[in-house]
């Protein structure tokens, strides 16, 4: 027992020697390093993670005395992960990440805003809520568009009755005119706003889900299936994306974050246009439009926050802005290196930025979640032939008012 | 991966390090404590026992007792996401658990959905589930339980589902049920019949997760109780085949009997297991058709999609009180006795 005894103090001796040197790296303000961490969403296989860590390393090059370190987390796990953070009070001090998450972060007091930090007229439209603002932008766009293979359609339809009747002409065997993915209403909401529709009351929490608009909407989805036959059966995002890529889609709705996958892949062939005039209507479809957002964590102040708004503004500079079309495709979210001539000479990006133009700003408001998840069955339902466009929407509305009322 | 200099490496380490030295020193300073009051000052003659299980015991403690805990004194408060503070408005009391309770049983759990359909649901899923894999997996142990060539190989084959990470396995299993590429409608096609929505309509889906499913339970369920046929001593059938009996009433007086210790607490276990199976009904119900959840889907949505914290603990805790409930009438009808099987034939069954 003296040997065993012996032997767990040395091992403490030596542990307290080891571990006396550690917490060094972390001192507070007042001798001057600061650290803290950001947490992004920005994924690895696109260059999107390499991008921003690229940029937390110039400044830390540039300013000694700070030190950033960089997290990546897919979007969700972000979400969640954050709150569990907070909830613990080991939060990271800064966000890069979508905007819809203001909405439950903000309802959960977790975010500070930031108003009187940047500029706001030199930026695309923030995540505004109770009369302020929530996150500085960083990238601006996340929109749908109609994406098309020139090979098989050299001039884009303006109309939808122009994408029906070339998507006609173009469908047969295991070929498909028009292809998006059928199980994610985010690729409803833009026809919506093309007949005419708003998934909220002008409050922008009451759902409006249950109106003419929304059966047009469903009735027009359900009519490209049924009626024309210019779509498969059922696409995900997966079959649609293949389906494209293999070029046995001609057209499809995606997201511009795949502008540069598509360029890889179908080279001279990939365009890019808005999305289509609803012909019923005579009004564009509007997809929604998503900045990505610097948050700053609730109770961060001091040092800290002087050394996170000096990022902040080098991250969002002209340069660095220019940099993130240039580098990883993105439309920047300031207005002035949008219209850069290094953006301006490329036509995709150019026609990414003017699609942006039709579109509206996706709600970030909690009730969208409860939105979201009312609409995704009921359009699976009338995609499968066994709701009908009316029983659709109404079930749609019902179920929103149910998600709302679990929030609180 | 050009950033991974020296310098980086170095702090890689330095932050999981101090974890781990931390973690090292309260160690020793608990045994060093526990040493000098247990051993020096009360010469208690178990110091040296409990000085060993001290570490592990405070391990599990923090981190599965307090969670637990954690989530009864959740279920007595109105936390959501809107309520995520006291100071922000969350209150904890025996009037918060009750209104807890009360929107468990009579408001929708989901979104149109109350408790007892999705409850149901849950009930019929597991009961399709235990079935099968108890009847298929008894009929695949016996087969195997006989002399035969390459039985190893077939062993080895049947616990291939479980070499492939689950998660893995299901999402390869979705592909399979996606309607334009997923084999299984590419087979029905070239059959000449009609392919199935099977992420779209409601029966197609919950039939999808179940298959999955038999395809997960039905080797898990075989090994165990083949490990249980061949525990059986020869000369119970030997001395039963001198009395006349057949096959069939061998089975029903000699394995049945001498396999319940083996399997009641594999059923009791299937049975808990299916109740709670997250990943298959979750990741095969890709269209979150309200129809394919059961509780424990409905669960995670209600905590982590809709943040209603305070409501999901209470209906952890009501999930919980059901399978506590069920095994205890379970093993009571079955006079199952879990000190006789851990000691005696389950030991044998479980190292085998």
């Amino acid at each position: 027992m003296k040997k065993f005894l012996l032997t767990l103090m040395v091992l403490l001796a030596a542990t307290v020697a080891f571990a006396a040197g550690e917490p060094e790296a972390a001192a507070p303000e007042e001798t001057g390093p600061v650290s803290f961490q950001l947490w992004t969403a920005e994924g690895e296989s696109d260059n999107g993670f390499q991008f921003v860590q690229g940029l937390a390393d110039e400044f830390m090059a540039e300013n000694p005395n700070v030190t950033i370190e960089v997290v990546q987390k897919g979007p969700e796990i972000l979400r969640e992960d954050f709150q569990t953070a907070s909830l613990a009070g080991a939060a990271p001090e800064l966000l890069w990440t979508v905007n819809d998450h203001a909405g439950p972060f903000t309802a959960a007091g977790l975010i500070q805003p930031v108003d009187g930090m940047y500029p706001k007229n030199q930026f695309v439209e923030s995540a505004i809520l109770e009369g302020k603002t929530w996150g500085i932008p960083i990238t601006s766009g996340n929109h749908l568009m109609l994406l098309y293979n020139k090979s098989l359609v050299p001039e884009p339809p303006a109309t939808t009755d122009e994408l029906i009747q070339i998507a006609k002409g173009l469908t047969g065997g295991d070929s498909y005119g028009f292809v998006y993915n059928d199980t994610e209403p985010f690729w409803l909401v833009p026809w919506l706003g093309g007949f005419g529709g708003r998934v909220f009351e002008a409050d922008g929490v009451t759902p409006s889900l249950n109106t003419p608009e929304m059966v047009a909407t469903l009735q027009f989805l359900y009519d490209l299936e049924f009626v024309h036959g210019i779509v498969p059966a059922e696409a995900d995002y997966g079959t649609a994306d293949t389906l494209f890529k293999e070029g046995r889609a001609a057209m499809i709705v995606n997201g511009d974050w795949t502008l540069g996958d598509y360029r890889d892949t179908l080279g001279d062939d990939f365009g890019n246009v808005a999305l289509p005039i609803v012909s019923a209507t005579g009004t564009r479809a509007a997809p929604y439009t998503a900045p990505k957002l610097f948050m700053i964590a609730e109770g961060v102040g001091g040092a800290t926050l002087d050394a996170i708004s000096e990022f902040i503004t080098f991250a969002t500079s002209e340069e660095k802005q220019i940099a993130i079309a240039n580098d990883i495709a993105r439309l920047p979210g300031r207005l002035s290196a949008q219209k850069a001539a290094a953006i301006v000479a490329d036509p995709i990006l150019t026609a990414s930025a003017e699609a942006v133009g039709y579109g509206t700003p996706m709600p970030a408001v909690l009730e969208m979640r409860a939105n979201w998840d009312a609409m995704k069955p009921e359009m699976a339902a009338v995609l499968a032939g066994t709701k009908t466009p009316e029983e659709a929407a109404a079930d749609m509305q019902s179920a929103a008012e149910a998600g709302i009322r679990a929030l609180e | 991966m050009d950033s991974l200099t020296a310098d980086v490496f170095a702090r890689s380490i330095g932050q999981v390090g101090s974890t781990v030295l931390f973690v090292a020193l309260a160690v020793i300073v608990l045994e060093v404590a526990l040493y000098y009051l247990l051993k020096k000052a009360l010469r208690w003659k178990y110091a040296l026992p409990v000085m060993l299980v001290a570490p592990a015991f405070i391990g599990l403690a923090i981190l599965v007792l307090y969670p637990l805990l954690y989530n009864f004194r959740l279920a007595f408060s109105n936390m959501s996401l809107r309520r995520f503070t006291p100071e922000r408005g969350m209150t904890t009391g025996l009037a918060e658990a009750w209104k807890n309770v009360r929107i468990v049983f009579a408001e929708p759990v989901l979104k149109q959905q109350t408790f007892f359909p999705v409850f149901l649901r849950t009930i019929l899923w597991t009961f399709m589930q235990v079935n099968v894999h108890v009847t298929f997996g008894m009929t695949l142990a016996l087969l195997l339980n006989r002399p035969m060539k390459m039985r190893g190989i077939y062993r080895t084959l049947l616990l291939i589902p479980w070499a492939i990470p689950q998660l893995i396995a299901v999402l390869a299993w979705r592909g399979e049920f996606n309607f334009q590429y997923g084999y299984i409608n590419v087979i029905l096609r070239s059959l000449g019949l009609n392919p199935v929505s099977w992420m779209t309509n409601p029966v197609a889906n919950f039939m999808a997760f179940n298959i999955v499913n038999f395809w997960l339970g039905i080797p898990f369920m075989t090994v165990i109780l083949l490990g249980g046929l061949q525990s059986i001593d020869q000369t119970y059938y030997e001395a039963a085949e001198i009395d006349g009996a057949s096959k069939a009433s061998q089975f029903r007086r000699v394995t049945v009997p001498l396999m319940q210790p083996v399997m009641t607490p594999a059923i009791v276990l299937g049975i808990i297991w299916t109740f709670n199976l997250f990943v298959v009904p979750y990741m095969i119900n890709q269209n979150e058709l309200e129809t394919s959840d059961i509780l424990v889907t409905a669960l995670f949505r209600a905590a982590f999609e809709y943040n209603r914290y305070g409501f999901a603990a209470m209906f952890a805790v009501i999930i919980f009180l059901i399978l506590l409930g069920f095994s205890i009438v379970y093993m009571k009808l079955t006079g199952f006795d879990p000190r006789a099987s851990i000691t005696g034939n389950i030991g044998t069954t479980v190292g085998e």
